[in-house]
Formats: structure tokens, C-alpha cells, sequence
């Protein structure tokens, strides 16, 4: 390479970019270094944990305080640009992903844990604050944040709220949504607007609710107010292996029929779990079709009762083995196995798809016979993973991208996955939100009014779809449609 | 360009993140750029897709600790250590890193006399407040030294060049109390110069495969090889892949922590009355991530002192990083007032580490340092 060819190459495509008055503009309201326009790692935030390409980013904020989330609104406003909210990239659904090159405000910067406040049961944090900080933060004081996502060592609280986030203990203590109290949020506009209260039953309409689970389309979170909840006095973790899925399933059922609600109850198939216990050594039986996770807690004294008749349900479908956690130690191993089930499996295969449908759970058993069965039409590898307890499918198909036409195959059967969830009088997303993936399926769910009251309500936070468009509503309704017409020529920011 | 990095380990990584915040400079920073996630991809846009160099690019490579942090929290098991080592040398060999100033400074290394001549020197200036603090070189160097005597041949302990110019003391520790527990000790002094692990951070692994020569040749025997540096250690353990020679691997195989092999024999160890101390241990990245030997070190300490404490940080790195300290002066002190926060929250006496440049650079900010071999020992001379 001679010099000239390297300096240029040094210099590289942050030149391409410097004179843009939308970058100088961003630049003046944050500081420089908090504006990043290098094309490599713009081409980094055009992605998150989902499989969906075709992401690509303009320039990227680092935002440290609400005046400034409100500055980079309006300077999006005075340049007619999109904004897209990304907290850690774990999202599994492309609700990050930035169609149209529009700025991208990394919260990952705004990450502190304020006031605890004990008498109104919550803590004000910022949207960056990741989910197991804050449990971690709140643990001495005898509190934890009770949603507790696969993803919590990373994850954070603003996408939490923007995707409802559910986690293995939510069977008992419900998702996001019952855990947040209020939300400060910068409006596509540019105001600074609070929604819900420390009340507990506030008055006026549940904008607070609407907000959760928006993805990044109605505004910034920038400061929430999430609930304490109380440590659990005492836990009682419960390993269960099964010769088939099905047996495991109807566990499940049962035990819920049975009157019992356990903290979590979740299974993984033969093959994840091979690849868990090979990166945690829990301890996990790789010789079992299925295990079951199940967890109970409440006081000491009649604990055991509910742990054992989960253990005599188990062997009532034929459980093969059933094993009760000894120790805090043990008990932290088989949740990290089990919480980092999808990574894993990277050592199968260098690629993942990660489904989220919801079934009831009478019909678990049959959905999921009906899973293998079309990974098989489609000679695919498919693994389950699951939120058994309130009937939250993650099928899991991994694959080598690398393969020839192995894509269309891996979203043929994905659809098929969807189509034969709803059948079963499923929906279509447990946790993980639409974001580009599901949009599409979304009118097998609602109906053209349904959908267009959805548009309304986007369009009253949001007239001019400047925030996360692209996401949620399907093609053909409006804020979708905009998105289309103002995405910027591919060259300008490619 | 082609970074020559192996297609399949770059493969390995599905972008899930769970290694984000595992990773000290993300931490520090909030920046996906400066992340294990991050630049795993980088890489992959200058190999697969020419991304050009840019200076954020290279910013990116050239942040990143080394520490390896990423690899236990990664399920999938991405390389992630050799991923980088193999960048770094591809760039140091295009010219595109570590300068010629960088690899003049670490020349000295794989020569003891000009290092000893050097921070004799270095120890001089410190007297005379010379030495800039940046360095992070807190405490009192020694100016003259004696030489270490062997006691015996059961093992070698490996002196290596900064950890012997600059703390010689560890080593006398050390080898007291591997005496103590019946073993006689060859320091291999001048035999082996120096490990190259400095080196093959800053993408010269050809010096260190140089150096990994020399010393094989110089320690040939199936004689244990103790290291009481966990920088040292680790890379001494990566001659097998390094080398890919079966020798190299064999000779990889003999090489401990101190602290690891002395866990083996801790029954031949003398017990004594503890310390009245209560010691924090602080886990070298290089020793937790890398070697994974770092419970060891609770095992052997235990019983000397009256209460270990541990910090509640998932070992996130300290921010010393061999020279990252020197190279990164900023980013190193943002990582370690986190570690120093952690720290302060257990109130220790002392904080135990097993590596010299977590040592100095902790000692720098004012955190009381030892190695867990001095505590034994002390612990051994006090009865
Ligand atoms: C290994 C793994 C396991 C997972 N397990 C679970 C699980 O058990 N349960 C579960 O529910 N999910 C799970 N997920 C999915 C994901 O972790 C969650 O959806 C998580 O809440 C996303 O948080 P994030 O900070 O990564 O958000 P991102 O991915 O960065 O963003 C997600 C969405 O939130 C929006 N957003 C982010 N921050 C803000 C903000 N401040 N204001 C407004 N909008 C914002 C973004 O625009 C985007 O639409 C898993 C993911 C992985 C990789
Ligand atoms: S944890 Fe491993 S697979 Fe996941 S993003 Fe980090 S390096 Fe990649
Ligand atoms: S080696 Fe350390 S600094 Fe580098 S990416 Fe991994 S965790 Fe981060």
C-alpha cells in the first residue's frame, strides 16, 4: 500500500460525511466525540442479535442527559430525519435496526441508577442501565427488578420497556409491563412528556402502557421509574429429564392445571442442552430427550409441598430423572445454562433464528411434534427452547448462511412456525417484539380497522413517522408507507 | 484486507452481546465500537468487505485491552484472544500499528542486561521524581539487586524481564515458599530472557515466537516451569498454538501458575497461624479468562490469612493491560476506578494479585498491592 493510498484509507469515510450540515448540527449539541460517522461502525449499529441484514445506519449519537436526547430530536426535525432508539443490540426482532440511514441514539450512555424510592416501591433509572446492574444494585437493599430476560447481563432497561421484555420468572410475577410505574419520554417532537405515576392507580388514560412495548415508534425513553420487588425468602430449583418433548410438555400443563404457579418453568430439547452443558457443566443430562427447569418460591415453610408435587406430576408423565438444586452454586449454574442457551449453540452452527410465537399451553405438546416436523420438510436443524410455563415457543433453527439458498429456507419454515402457532390459537410474538420481523403477519392477527387504529394512535404521538419507522405495522398502512418515501438515496449515507 | 483471520473463528461469533458487558472498555465507554461484539464485526467488514482502515477502525483494534474478559462469557466460544492477536500482527506488519517507537521500547525486553540497565535507571529517576506518572510505576523500584540462587532442581520458577527487574522480591517469595513446602528451585534467570507476551500483544509474534524458541531449547527437561506472573504464564501456556509444533505443545503442558501448582501441594505446606489480614483478591485477567487457574489462588492463600473477601465485578479487567496502561493512559484509568470502586466496597487491608502489572497499576492509585506468594510468605516467616 503506498502512503498516499493509506492516508487516504485513514482518513476514510469519515471525510465523505465531514461538511454535513445534519452531522455539524448533531455535533454542536453533543460533544464531537459523541457523534460517530466512520462507515464501519455504522455498518456495527446497522444490526442487532437478529438475523435481518439490510440495516444501515446514518449518523450515531451518544446522547448523556434528556436535554440532550431532546437537542438530536430537534435537530432530526430541522433536517426531516428518522430516529431510531437502540439500547444494547440484543434485540432479536430488527427492532433496532435503522431503515433509511436515520440517526441512531445509543442510550448506552445514559446509565445511571438514581433514587431508590421505598416508600413509593421504585427506582428512577436511566434507559441505559443495564437489567442485571440494577438487579445487582437493588440486592443488598433486598429488592430486585423482576423481569429477568435471558439477555439481563446485558440488555437494558429502555429496550426492556420498548419490547415488554418477559423473562423465566415472569411466569409468576408478569412481564415489563407490570413493572414499570412511570416513563419520562422524549416525543418525536421534541417535548419532554411523563407518562403513568408513582399513584397507584393514576388517572387519565394509560399512556404508560401504550408506550411499553412500542419499540422505539412513539418516542425515546429516557428516564423510567421501575418497581421493587421483594427477594424471594426461599427458592427451590427443580431438574427434571424426560424421553420425550411431549412428556414435557404435558408436565407443564399439568402442573399449571394442578392449582401450582412456580416462579419459572422452562425446557430445552436434547440437542440445546448438549450444547448448554458443554459450555456450563451444570450438570444437565445430555441423554434426555427434554429437561424441565422448575422453580418455586415463597416462605420457607411450605415450600417443599409445591416442590414435590411438581416432582410427582413429573414422574406421573414419566420423568426420568428428577433432581432438586443443592446449593445457591448449583442452582446459578443450570440458570446460566439455561440463559444462555441461544449463544451456545453457535458451537452447532455459526447461525441462528430465533422464533417467538405464543401457544396455549394444552396445545404445547402438538405445536411442538408439529415444529419437527416441518424443520424435517425443510431439512432443517431445529432446536426448542422455551418459556414452557406460560406456553412461549422459541424454536430455534440454526444454520450456515454460508450455505446456497438455505435462507429462503430458514424463513419458509419460520413461516410455517408462525402459521401453525396461530392455527393453534396462538400470537404471533411472546416477547421479542415485531420490529421488521413479524410485520408482515401481522394482518393474520388483526384486522384492516384494528390496524389502522393502531396507525392512528402511532400517528398521535408521531404525525410525521419520524421515530423507528419502518417497524411494527405491516406495508400499506400509513407510517410504514412514509418510511418508504423518505428514505434518503443509498450513497449519501448508504 | 486480509487480516488472514480463520473464516470459521470469525464465523463463531451470532452477535448476541452477551459478552458486551463482560468487555471494560464497553463498560467505560458505552460504545459498541469498543466492544468484544463490535470489533469482532469491524473485523469481519475490513476482511470480508475492505472496509478501509480508518483511523476509528484502528482505534477500535488498538483499545481493546487484550484482557479476554469476552471469552467465558461468550457460550458460543469464539477465540476472541487469538482473533486479535492475529489482527494486531497482520496491521503491525502493514505498518499500520505499533510504531517504531512502540517496538524500540520493547527491544529491551528480550535482553535482561539493557532491561536492568534501563530501569536501574528508572529506578533512579523515580527517587529523583522524574518519572512521569502516566507510567503508572508507583512503587520504589529497587536500585541494586542480588542475584537469586537455585536451591534445587524439582522446578524451574521463570524470572522473566519485568517482573525480575522490577520485582525480584516476588520471586524470592516465591521461591521461599515452594521451599517451604520441600521442593528445591532453579530460577531461570538469564536462560529465558523473556516470554514475548508484550510482544505478541502488540502484533510482533514473531519476536515471540523467537523468544518461545529460546527458551524451549534453554528449559529442555519435563521439569515443572513455575510462573508468578499471570501475563507470563498465559502466553508461555500458548506456545502450543503459537508454534503448532508438538514440542511446543509438550513443553506448553509444564508450564503453572505458581499458585496452581502449588495447590496441587499444598499438603507439603507448613501451617501456621494466619495473618491478621483481611485480603481482597483481585484476579489478573490473564489468570481468570485465560488460564482459568484463578481459584487456585483462594486455595492457597486461604489458609494464611484471616478472612479473603471477593469483588463483586465478575473480574472485569483493572485496566493495566502489559503496556495498555502506557498506551491507552485514559481508558486505563476510567477501567480502574471501577476496579478501585469494587475494591474500596470490601474494605480489604490488602488486596492480593497475581500479576506485576495489575500490581503497579492498581498500586499507582493508591490500592495497597501484594502477590499472594508474599502473604504466604510472610505468613511462613511470621512463625
Ligand atoms: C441471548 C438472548 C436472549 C434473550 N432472551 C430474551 C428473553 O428471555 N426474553 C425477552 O423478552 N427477550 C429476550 N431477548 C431479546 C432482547 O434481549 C430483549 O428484547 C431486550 O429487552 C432488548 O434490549 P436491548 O437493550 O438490547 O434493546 P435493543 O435491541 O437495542 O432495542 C430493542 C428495541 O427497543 C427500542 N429501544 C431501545 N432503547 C429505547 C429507549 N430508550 N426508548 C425507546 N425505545 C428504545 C429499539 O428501538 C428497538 O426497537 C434475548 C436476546 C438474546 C440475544
Ligand atoms: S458473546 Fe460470543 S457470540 Fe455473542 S456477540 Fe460476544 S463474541 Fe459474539
Ligand atoms: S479482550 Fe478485553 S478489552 Fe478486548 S474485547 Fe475482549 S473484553 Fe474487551
Amino acid at each position: 500500500m503506498s502512503l498516499l493510498d493509506r492516508f487516504r484509507d485513514r482518513v476514510g469515510s469519515g471525510s465523505a460525511t465531514s461538511g454535513d450540515p445534519l452531522v455539524d448540527d448533531l455535533r454542536a449539541v453533543l460533544s464531537p466525540d459523541r457523534v460517530k460517522t466512520d462507515g464501519a461502525q455504522r455498518s456495527l449499529l446497522g444490526k442487532d442479535a437478529s438475523v435481518f441484514d439490510g440495516g444501515s445506519a446514518g449518523p450515531i449519537c451518544y446522547p448523556i442527559s434528556t436535554n440532550e436526547v431532546v437537542d438530536i430530536m430537534q435537530v432530526a426535525q430541522r433536517h426531516d430525519r428518522a430516529v431510531v432508539p437502540r439500547g444494547a443490540g440484543t434485540g432479536l426482532a430488527g427492532g433496532a435496526i435503522p431503515l433509511g440511514a436515520p440517526i441512531v441514539v445509543a442510550v448506552t450512555k445514559m446509565r445511571s441508577i438514581g433514587e431508590i424510592d421505598e416508600a413509593n416501591g421504585v427506582a428512577w433509572v436511566e434507559p441505559g442501565v443495564i437489567n442485571l446492574d440494577l438487579t445487582r444494585h437493588l440486592t443488598p437493599l433486598g429488592y430486585h427488578f423482576a423481569p429477568d430476560p435471558s439477555s439481563q447481563q446485558v440488555c437494558t432497561i429502555g429496550g426492556n420497556v420498548a419490547n415488554n421484555s418477559g423473562g423465566p420468572h415472569c411466569l409468576a410475577y408478569g412481564v415489563t409491563n407490570s413493572h414499570v410505574a412511570a416513563i419520562e419520554i422524549v416525543t418525536p417532537s421534541g417535548d419532554v412528556v411523563m407518562l403513568g405515576g408513582l399513584d397507584p392507580e393514576p388517572d387519565g388514560y394509560d399512556l404508560r402502557g401504550i408506550f411499553i412495548g412500542s419499540e422505539g415508534t412513539l418516542g425515546i425513553a429516557t428516564k423510567v421509574a421501575v418497581r421493587l420487588t421483594k427477594n424471594r425468602p426461599a427458592v427451590r430449583t427443580l431438574l427434571l429429564s424426560f424421553a420425550s418433548v411431549r412428556d414435557a410438555a404435558n408436565t407443564v400443563s399439568d402442573v399449571i392445571a394442578a392449582g401450582i404457579v412456580p416462579a419459572a418453568m422452562e425446557v430445552m430439547d436434547q440437542r440445546i442442552t448438549e450444547a448448554v452443558e458443554n459450555y456450563v457443566g451444570a450438570g444437565y443430562p445430555t441423554n434426555a430427550a427434554a429437561v424441565l427447569l422448575a422453580e418455586v418460591d415463597g416462605p420457607e415453610e411450605g415450600i417443599d409441598i409445591d416442590a414435590d408435587r411438581i416432582a410427582e406430576i413429573g414422574r406421573a408423565n414419566n420423568a426420568t430423572m428428577v433432581r432438586v438444586a443443592a446449593d445457591n452454586t448449583e442452582r446459578a449454574l443450570l440458570w446460566k445454562g439455561r440463559k444462555t442457551a441461544f449463544g451456545a449453540v453457535a458451537q452447532i452452527a455459526p447461525d441462528y433464528y430465533l422464533h417467538d410465537t405464543v401457544v396455549p399451553r394444552s396445545a404445547l405438546a402438538d405445536v411442538l411434534d408439529e415444529i419437527y416436523a416441518i424443520a424435517d420438510r425443510h431439512d432443517l436443524l431445529i432446536m426448542n427452547v422455551f418459556h414452557a410455563g406460560d406456553g412461549n415457543l422459541h424454536p430455534l433453527i440454526v444454520f450456515d448462511g454460508r450455505d446456497e439458498g438455505v435462507l429462503e429456507r430458514v424463513h419458509a419454515a419460520g413461516g410455517e412456525i408462525i402459521e401453525a402457532s396461530l392455527a393453534a390459537g396462538g400470537v404471533l410474538s411472546g416477547e421479542h417484539g415485531i420490529g421488521v420481523e413479524k410485520q408482515k403477519y401481522m394482518d393474520r392477527l388483526f384486522s384492516d380497522a384494528d390496524l389502522d387504529h393502531q396507525n392512528r394512535l402511532r400517528r398521535a404521538f408521531d404525525p410525521v413517522c419520524r421515530a423507528n419507522p419502518g417497524k411494527i405495522l405491516p406495508m400499506g398502512h400509513s407510517c410504514a408507507d412514509i418510511q418508504q418515501l423518505r428514505s434518503v438515496p443509498t450513497g449519501v449515507w448508504g | 484486507m486480509d487480516l488472514h483471520l480463520d473464516a470459521d473463528d470469525l464465523n463463531m461469533c451470532v452477535q448476541c452481546g452477551l459478552c458486551l458487558p463482560h468487555c471494560p472498555t464497553f463498560r467505560v465507554t458505552g460504545d459498541e465500537a469498543m466492544s468484544p461484539r463490535g470489533r469482532i464485526h469491524l473485523m469481519r467488514e475490513v476482511q470480508d468487505n475492505n472496509a478501509p482502515l480508518t483511523t476509528e477502525v484502528l482505534e477500535s483494534f488498538e483499545t481493546c485491552v487484550q484482557c479476554r474478559g469476552c471469552e467465558p462469557a461468550c457460550p458460543s466460544n469464539v477465540p476472541y484472544g487469538h482473533l486479535m492477536e492475529q489482527t494486531r500482527e497482520t496491521l503491525a506488519e502493514h505498518g499500520e500499528i505499533t510504531p517504531r517507537w512502540q517496538r524500540l521500547a520493547l527491544a529491551p525486553l528480550s535482553n535482561p542486561s539493557m532491561l536492568q540497565a534501563g530501569s536501574s535507571a528508572l529506578a533512579v529517576a523515580q527517587r529523583l521524581k522524574l518519572v512521569p506518572k502516566r507510567l503508572g510505576i508507583s512503587a520504589e523500584l529497587p536500585i541494586r539487586r542480588k542475584p537469586l540462587q537455585a536451591s534445587g532442581n524439582d522446578v524451574y520458577l521463570f524470572t522473566g524481564c519485568v517482573m525480575d527487574a522490577w520485582q525480584r522480591d516476588v520471586h524470592r517469595a516465591g521461591m521461599r515458599v515452594i521451599e517451604a513446602a520441600g521442593f528445591g528451585v532453579t530460577p531461570t534467570n538469564d536462560l529465558a530472557p523473556c516470554c514475548g507476551a508484550l510482544h505478541a500483544h502488540a502484533g510482533l509474534s514473531d519476536t515471540t515466537r523467537g523468544l518461545a524458541e529460546t527458551m524451549m531449547a534453554a528449559l529442555e527437561s519435563d521439569r515443572p516451569i513455575l510462573v508468578d506472573s499471570a501475563g507470563c504464564g498465559a502466553a508461555m501456556k500458548d506456545y502450543g498454538h503459537l508454534l503448532g509444533t508438538s514440542e511446543a505443545q509438550a513443553f506448553s503442558e509444564r508450564v503453572f501458575d505458581i499458585g496452581e501448582w502449588l495447590a496441587l501441594n499444598m499438603d507439603d505446606l507448613p501451617r501456621v497461624a494466619p495473618l491478621d489480614l483481611v485480603v481482597a483478591v483481585q484476579d489478573p485477567c490473564h489468570l481468570r479468562h485465560v488460564q482459568k487457574v484463578h481459584e487456585s489462588t483462594r486455595t492457597v492463600l486461604r489458609p494464611y490469612v484471616r478472612e479473603l473477601v471477593e469483588l463483586d465485578d465478575d473480574g472485569l479487567c483493572c485496566g493495566a493491560g502489559g503496556a495498555y496502561s502506557v498506551l491507552e493512559p485514559e481508558l486505563a484509568g476510567q477501567i480502574r476506578e471501577r476496579k478501585v470502586e469494587a475494591i474500596n466496597r470490601q474494605r480489604p487491608d490488602a488486596v492480593a494479585s497475581a500479576n506485576p502489572g495489575c500490581s503497579m497499576h492498581l498500586a499507582a492509585a493508591g490500592v495497597p498491592t501484594i502477590h499472594p506468594m508474599e502473604l504466604i510468605d510472610q505468613a511462613l516467616q511470621q512463625a
